[in-house]
């Protein structure tokens, strides 16, 4: 059965595996060509916080940048290209060539097919997902030491620690069980596509929601001093200790900035402080990340179950 | 002698309406069972539950050992090559003869490098085939083996099978929409008709029973048979029946070919057959 498995589906494993090792020289490059830079060209005590470092700093965001316009688009679409090439032809394929008539009749009975595909393909996706995260956060400390984005930036964090994992596992699941039910394979691709945008937007909305926002009233200032924060929502709190969304009865005067100017936004913000304001806001620190990594990968977790067991379950009833 | 394939009030729905109703038979083992019906009768649902790709929604259909399954389109993985075909089979089953796969196959003259899906009909019939019987069942279930062959063809595949029947104690059952392809092989019969059972028995005892009568139309339906269908067209009247001898002089009888008895049950619905029943154990 796992000969099987290894054959049936050798292309979209070779083909993924040959991927991530792409990923993984030009990464690898990337890398090794930073560092070359760095003992090349920092000045004494660099990286670090140090003016004298800036310099150096925007050259490693310019390799940094080159690189990951490259994968940025990796969290979306390598969990659809997972769900609609090893998912969806897992079972609408076998429908729609009529083959499932021969591997279901064969002596191996068809719950025992299920179970070896799903758990072999299941596990590869899951060790490609892993073997993706970890060669990321090896490369991206390189060029950000200090300065880190893989919380407060959504792609950054679908993209390290357990998130690509559970990703390409529910794009997986997801495309299993629309290969079931449509039992054609391009249909059920068309669905994981959709069904996979769908679920990371309702993740994005729903992740606010994971933690109680932790809460900082700032005077002077308007920006958290922790860039890699995710920002909930911001109030004004008058001095009275309520909040408002909008300071009307102030008395500070706010007028339109013109063009990218924002001085006028500034003076009326100084104005606020001056009189006594502060500005409360509501953000989750980025020492929740694996608080919230946890949380999204058992919410995918589940739902894959549940359409892997959809999945079966639907095959089981009717197999023919 | 416990019957290869039973099937005990076997009832499969597709939805809303039914494929298979109250279908009980029971087919011997060793025999060659030949299953005829119009297209939509029921033929696939039947073979369809008999290997386990339908649950019935009412009864029950066993099959005594194992059986193989050849389905209509004759479905091969067209990426693997057929040697990569016969790995699939070795590796899906418990029992499993390669060296009498690989036999037939270079008998056959199918290259072992072929991919499936370059093989013509008549070959992928074959290596389909030699996949179901590698598998040595007990028994072997064919749905339209012969549809989209060409004569030549027919005449191997049907063969291959006889070669197989001959050597081993295997029961065959097959379907066909055409009577003629069945009847120099087949010594069982069985006749669906719109999702119901109207014939099952072995086919000497139903063409030794049965009579085709001719006469003129005015002619009364005899006494002591009972009349599975007629048609009377002018002056002359033909009669199906069951039993006999007829007295009545002003009836011809004859004995009814293979054809005329499936023709003659098909025509009347209403008819049922089913000796085969009484005599294998149940």
């Amino acid at each position: 059965m796992i000969w099987v498995t290894w054959r049936q589906h050798r292309a979209q494993i070779l083909l993924t595996a040959g991927f991530l090792a792409v990923l993984g020289v030009l990464l690898l490059g990337s890398a090794v060509e930073a560092r070359l830079y760095v003992a090349g060209h920092a000045p004494p005590g660099c990286p670090g916080p140090a003016v004298a470092c800036a310099e150096l700093e925007v050259a490693l965001g310019r390799r940094y940048d080159a690189v990951y316009s490259v994968f940025g688009w990796m969290p979306l679409v390598l969990p659809a290209l997972i769900g609609a090439f090893w998912g969806a032809p897992l079972l609408g394929r076998e429908y729609e060539r009529g083959t499932h008539r021969l591997a279901w009749t064969q002596s191996v009975p068809v719950w025992r097919w299920l179970a070896v595909k799903l758990s072999v393909l299941a596990g590869a996706v899951v060790a490609g997902g892993l073997l993706l995260s970890l060669m990321v956060s090896l490369w991206r400390p390189v060029f950000r030491a200090g300065i880190d984005s893989s919380f407060g930036n959504i792609g950054v964090f679908n993209m390290v620690g357990v998130a690509p994992a559970a990703w390409w596992l529910y794009a997986f699941a997801l495309g299993t069980l629309a290969g079931a039910v449509f039992r054609r394979t391009l249909p059920a691709m068309a669905l994981v596509v959709a069904g996979v945008a769908a679920t990371m937007a309702a993740l994005f909305g729903l992740s606010d929601h994971y933690a109680e926002p932790a809460r900082a009233e700032l005077t002077g200032t308007v920006v958290l001093d922790d860039v890699d924060a995710r920002l909930v929502r911001a109030a004004w709190v008058e001095p009275s200790g309520r909040e408002v969304a909008d300071p009307a009865g102030s008395g500070c005067p706010l007028r339109a900035d013109a063009g990218r100017s924002s001085r006028n936004a500034e003076a009326w913000q100084e104005c606020l402080f001056a009189k006594g304001y502060r500005y409360a806001m509501y953000y989750h620190p980025p020492s929740r990340f694996w608080r919230f990594q946890w949380t999204e990968a058992g919410i995918l977790l589940l739902a894959s179950a549940a359409f892997g067991g959809l999945a079966v379950h639907r095959t089981l009833r009717r197999p023919g | 002698m416990r019957p290869a394939l039973e099937a005990t009030g076997l009832g499969v729905r597709y939805r809303r309406s039914w494929a298979l109703r109250d279908c009980s038979l029971a087919v011997p083992a060793g025999r060659v069972a030949a299953l005829v019906g119009p297209n939509g009768a029921g033929k696939t649902t039947l073979m369809h539950a008999a290997v386990g790709l339908l649950r019935p929604a009412r009864g029950s259909v066993r099959v005594a050992g194992e059986a193989a399954f050849v389905a209509q389109d004759k479905p091969l993985y067209d990426g693997f090559t057929v040697a990569e075909t016969l790995a699939f089979g070795r590796r899906m089953n418990t029992r499993w003869d390669g060296d009498a796969a690989a036999d037939r196959l270079a008998r056959l003259g199918i290259p072992l490098d072929r991919k499936a899906g370059g093989l013509s009909g008549g070959q992928r019939a074959q290596v389909a085939i030699t996949l179901a019987l590698a598998r040595r069942p007990d028994l072997l279930v064919l749905d339209e083996p012969l549809a989209n062959l060409d004569p030549l063809a027919r005449h191997d595949v049907m063969r291959a099978i006889m070669a197989e029947v001959a050597e081993r104690e295997l029961t065959v059952l097959l379907s066909s929409h055409v009577v003629s392809d069945l009847e120099e092989t087949c010594d069982w019969l069985v006749v669906l008709n719109d999702g119901r059972l109207q014939v099952s028995g072995d086919i000497e005892d139903l063409l030794a029973g049965h009579l085709v009568l001719t006469g003129p139309a005015d002619t009364p339906s005899p006494a002591g048979v009972s009349v599975v269908g007629e048609s009377r067209t002018g002056r002359q009247a033909g009669l199906l029946v069951r039993g006999g001898p007829v007295p009545d002089p002003r009836w011809r009888a004859r004995r009814a070919s293979l054809e005329e008895l499936v023709m003659g049950y098909l025509r009347s619905p209403a008819s049922a057959a089913l000796p085969g029943l009484a005599g294998v154990g149940a």
